[in-house]
């Protein structure tokens, strides 16, 4: 089962600048991937799309039957399931599954180096089985030559829900200091598309100590396509997204996972995000340890707040992120403070404000009505992004010379998530692109 | 040829007068007694104690807006830089314009940008304007980019200060964009422009940026959980137990350039992106043994160094806060100092919940970490090293005993 909680939608068509044609209907997005307990997969090889233009060689897991694809299909479990994959694999070497961070029994295919492998061009099974005991945020990997076959694609990621979940009041590990209302894959890789050709073409051994990588991925795109929906017609088998958003005064659960062979420093413009796990391991003295989070709500009381993740192969992070326009100095919504109804101190009319925000715009009321503080220059002297709405206001649109802008119909405000290593942010010496997607926070729908 | 492009550039701005392009510095201040009408653009200011911004609390702004007003004018565009090995680098990058007229910013600082930027040192609670004048790129009349200021780590930041041209606006040559920024929280910070980014990185356009404390400003013999504050008595953050108190403190940005992209960049030619190499890894825009050196631009033979120094000169006994960042493109670096422990207290500008103590910091680029060194137990005339322990980060391109080094000289 596909799991759908709201539904990225674009329409129009993707060029290889990130500034056209992309048009979100709505906003928000769930964690892509396949639910159960019992997965068939196959190993087999095919191509995916680099945002350069390049078809790139992979070899990928695919649900049996379907795609391979890169990365391969998120595994979304609960905590006590005793999961099983069923791997056969139709590559040319033999292949197999690493789980990290579970005790993980093998049977079948054959006996392998680090666990047992299903072996090449069979349909041959080798059946992995593990108990998801603890929640979390895992990567998963091919454990068979993986110098190689991990750079060819063989990766994924893992997502275990915490016993007694509920998708209506989701947490990341069952209590309220991991709570969030919206969560976000960032599965980060990289390529060098010369080993790729060179086992397309069947080059025997396969050169990869000259590693040097062109592309750079987020859940297996480069920037643009990051940004285009999940499932694209164009993309088969690069299925998921990465294009997170959110609603000012909510949180946002990050999970980083390290996919490739290199650690990438991964910055959230916007805002800190709180750290609240590694590894699956919550940052806490003891179980139920808290500390107020940097914005809303708690986090465990190790939490380490931060504005760049170094995210490290075979690693993962799960962060807290919150954007709520607190101290700005002016009102984000360019209000001028004779609103009705928004701000009002109580008893009468009945106070609008909690904890210093207004319960419906959220806005931080001690800024109500401030001006903007500067006068921006005029449109001849501005270059114009295509995520800027014509005003700097939230929820705003101002007007913009024809053809700017476009790509931000709700007007939210943008901010770029990306690799800080900025060599990453190309897709194969052609900028922008790369390890790169952008996080919209939008204004309450009010 | 650089008279011919200086000409080309001031007609095509002349030609487009008060309609496409203008210097503008806002420094915002009360038009009337009763406070009611802002003037923004029409201040009378002038950098009296010449500390490279305009303060409200140092007299310096006539009816501020608010008593913690700073005016900061920075002018982007680009120049040349010598490495340490005395390679004439072609760089992108920033100059304080602060207190120049608007009228001569261009002439005065079109292919004057300095690397690393200017350092921007605020106080919590400061409401800060930078204005960021784009002043053309002199060496590249071909090239009519934008840039930004991207206040890197500013919490709750807006879009349109956040500078990322994708997500709001950039300026274009000739004019003048100002951000406003009403500062929460302390901590080690960075900038840099974020137009283009790769290209613009790599090319120098980098800072340090970094908040002080308001801690700093309670009177001594306050008591701060275990601790009592006494003079001279600094602080990273409000840490209420005087943990995070220092002496002296040092920012130390590192980041590295790679001369084929300069070298492409000012020959017009395509830029390497993929084979991106740094072979100048640096502190503070500098090449060891040229950390040493005093501030101060040093002369070469075609041109001058970075103007900022990196050496760290203590006095026996002092806690020393070093303010460690990384804008490297490329590459993480380690950093140690060879003798002496590290205890870190902050990294992506807040306090650290657990500090520990530590030989090696691990960075990559937009990271920041702070550092306390104790010197206690050193004598005067004592000297450390702090560098890069990836070795090979020890170079100025072919020369070894370089790259990321400096030294800590006791006092």
């Amino acid at each position: 089962m596909i799991l759908i909680k709201r539904q990225l939608e674009y329409s129009g068509l993707i060029m290889l600048a990130m500034l056209l044609c992309l048009i979100p209907v709505s906003g928000g997005a769930a964690i892509q991937g396949i639910s159960g307990t019992s997965f068939n997969f196959t190993a087999s090889s095919g191509h995916i799309s680099a945002a350069d233009g390049d078809d790139v060689f992979f070899w990928g897991f695919g649900e049996r039957g379907k795609l391979p694809q890169y990365p391969g299909p998120t595994l979304i479990v609960q905590q006590g399931d005793t999961v099983t994959i069923r791997l056969n694999n139709h590559l040319p070497q033999n292949t197999s599954i690493l789980i990290p961070g579970f005790k993980v029994q093998a049977s079948g295919g054959t006996p392998g180096q680090i666990t047992r492998e299903a072996p090449a061009a069979s349909t041959t099974e080798v059946v992995y089985t593990f108990i998801a005991d603890r929640p979390g945020t895992f990567g998963y990997y091919s454990g068979t030559n993986p110098d190689l076959q991990v750079e060819m694609g063989l990766i994924g990621a893992i997502i275990v829900r915490p016993s007694g979940f509920s998708s209506s009041a989701p947490t990341a590990y069952g209590d309220a200091r991991t709570a969030y209302d919206d969560e976000f894959l960032f599965l980060l890789s990289e390529m060098d598309p010369e080993i790729h050709h060179a086992v397309e073409i069947g080059t025997d051994p396969v050169p990869t100590t000259g590693f040097h990588p062109v592309l750079w991925f987020i859940n297996g795109r480069n920037g643009p396509d990051t940004m285009s929906a999940n499932h694209v017609t164009w993309l088969p088998n690069q299925p998921y997204n990465a294009m997170p958003s959110i609603e000012v005064g909510k949180r946002l659960l990050a999970r980083w996972v390290g996919g490739g062979r290199d650690h990438h420093p991964f910055h959230t413009h916007g805002n800190n995000y709180d750290l609240i796990a590694r590894d699956g391991y919550l940052l806490e003295t003891t179980a139920g340890a808290s500390r107020p989070a940097s914005e809303l709500g708690t986090v465990p009381d190790l939490a380490v707040s931060d504005f760049t993740q170094n995210v490290a192969p075979g690693g993962s992070y799960e962060g807290i992120w919150s954007w709520t326009g607190a101290e700005l100095g002016w009102d984000m919504y360019g209000h001028t403070g004779s609103e009705t109804g928004v701000c009002e101190p109580g008893p009468a009319p009945p106070s609008t404000i909690v904890n210093g925000f207004d319960i419906n715009t959220r806005e931080y009321c001690l800024d109500h009505g401030k001006p903007l503080p500067v006068v921006l220059p005029n449109a001849q002297q501005l270059t114009f992004g295509g995520f800027y709405s014509g005003s700097p206001f939230l929820a705003s649109e101002g007007s913009l010379p024809p053809g700017e802008g476009g790509n931000n119909p709700s007007a939210g405000y943008a901010f770029m998530w990306h690799s800080h290593n900025e060599k990453e942010l190309t897709n194969n010496d052609i900028f922008p692109g790369g390890l790169m997607t952008i996080m919209i926070v939008n204004a309450p729908d009010m | 040829m650089k008279l011919f492009c200086r000409i080309l550039i001031t007609l095509v701005l002349l030609g487009s007068n008060n309609v496409l392009a203008d210097v503008v510095v806002e420094c915002p201040t009360w038009a009337d007694p009763g406070h009611t009408q802002i003037d923004y653009t029409g201040g009378t200011f002038a950098d009296g104690n010449s500390d490279g911004m305009i303060r409200a609390d140092d007299g310096e702004i006539t009816d501020p807006i608010s008593a913690t007003q700073v005016c900061l004018h920075l002018a982007a565009g680009d120049g040349l830089v010598n490495m340490a090995d005395g390679y004439e680098q072609y760089m992108f990058g920033f100059a304080n314009a602060t207190g120049t007229a608007a009228a001569d910013v261009l002439n005065t600082f079109m292919e004057g940008a300095v690397f690393p930027a200017p350092t921007i040192k605020v106080k919590q609670g400061d409401d800060v304007y930078i204005t960021l004048t784009n002043v053309g790129m002199n060496r590249r009349p071909d090239l009519f980019d934008p840039h930004t200021v991207h206040w890197h780590g500013f919490p709750n930041a807006s879009a349109i200060f956040d500078g990322v041209p994708d997500a709001s606006v950039s300026i274009n040559m000739g004019s003048s964009l100002t951000y406003f920024y009403h500062v929460v929280d302390p901590g080690t910070f960075m900038y840099h422009c974020h137009v283009e980014a790769t290209e613009h990185m790599q090319m120098g356009m980098l800072g340090n940026l970094y908040v002080t404390a308001s801690q700093d400003e309670v009177a001594n013999g306050t008591v701060l959980g275990t601790y009592t504050k006494q003079a001279g008595d600094r602080f990273a953050y409000n840490d209420g137990d005087g943990s995070t108190r220092y002496d002296v403190d040092y920012p130390l940005q590192l980041a590295a350039f790679d001369p084929a992209f300069h070298d492409a960049s000012l020959n017009v030619q395509t830029l390497p992106f993929a084979d991106m190499d740094d072979k100048y890894p640096m502190f503070n825009g500098r090449g060891y043994p040229d950390t040493l050196a005093a501030a101060g631009a040093l002369p070469y033979e075609h041109g001058a160094s970075s103007p900022v120094s990196t050496l760290m000169t203590p006095t026996a006994g002092d806690r020393m806060l070093i303010r460690i960042s990384s804008l490297s493109t490329t590459s993480f670096h380690t950093i140690g100092i060879f003798g002496l422990k590290m205890q870190v207290i902050g990294r992506g500008s807040r306090q650290v919940v657990e500090p520990y103590t530590t030989n090696s910091i691990t960075i990559g680029g937009g990271e920041s970490v702070d550092v306390i060194v104790d010197t206690t137990g050193t004598t005067a005339g004592d000297k450390y090293f702090l560098y890069a322990t990836n070795l090979d980060h020890l170079s100025n391109d072919a020369e070894d005993y370089g790259g990321m080094m400096t030294e800590i000289q006791i006092q």
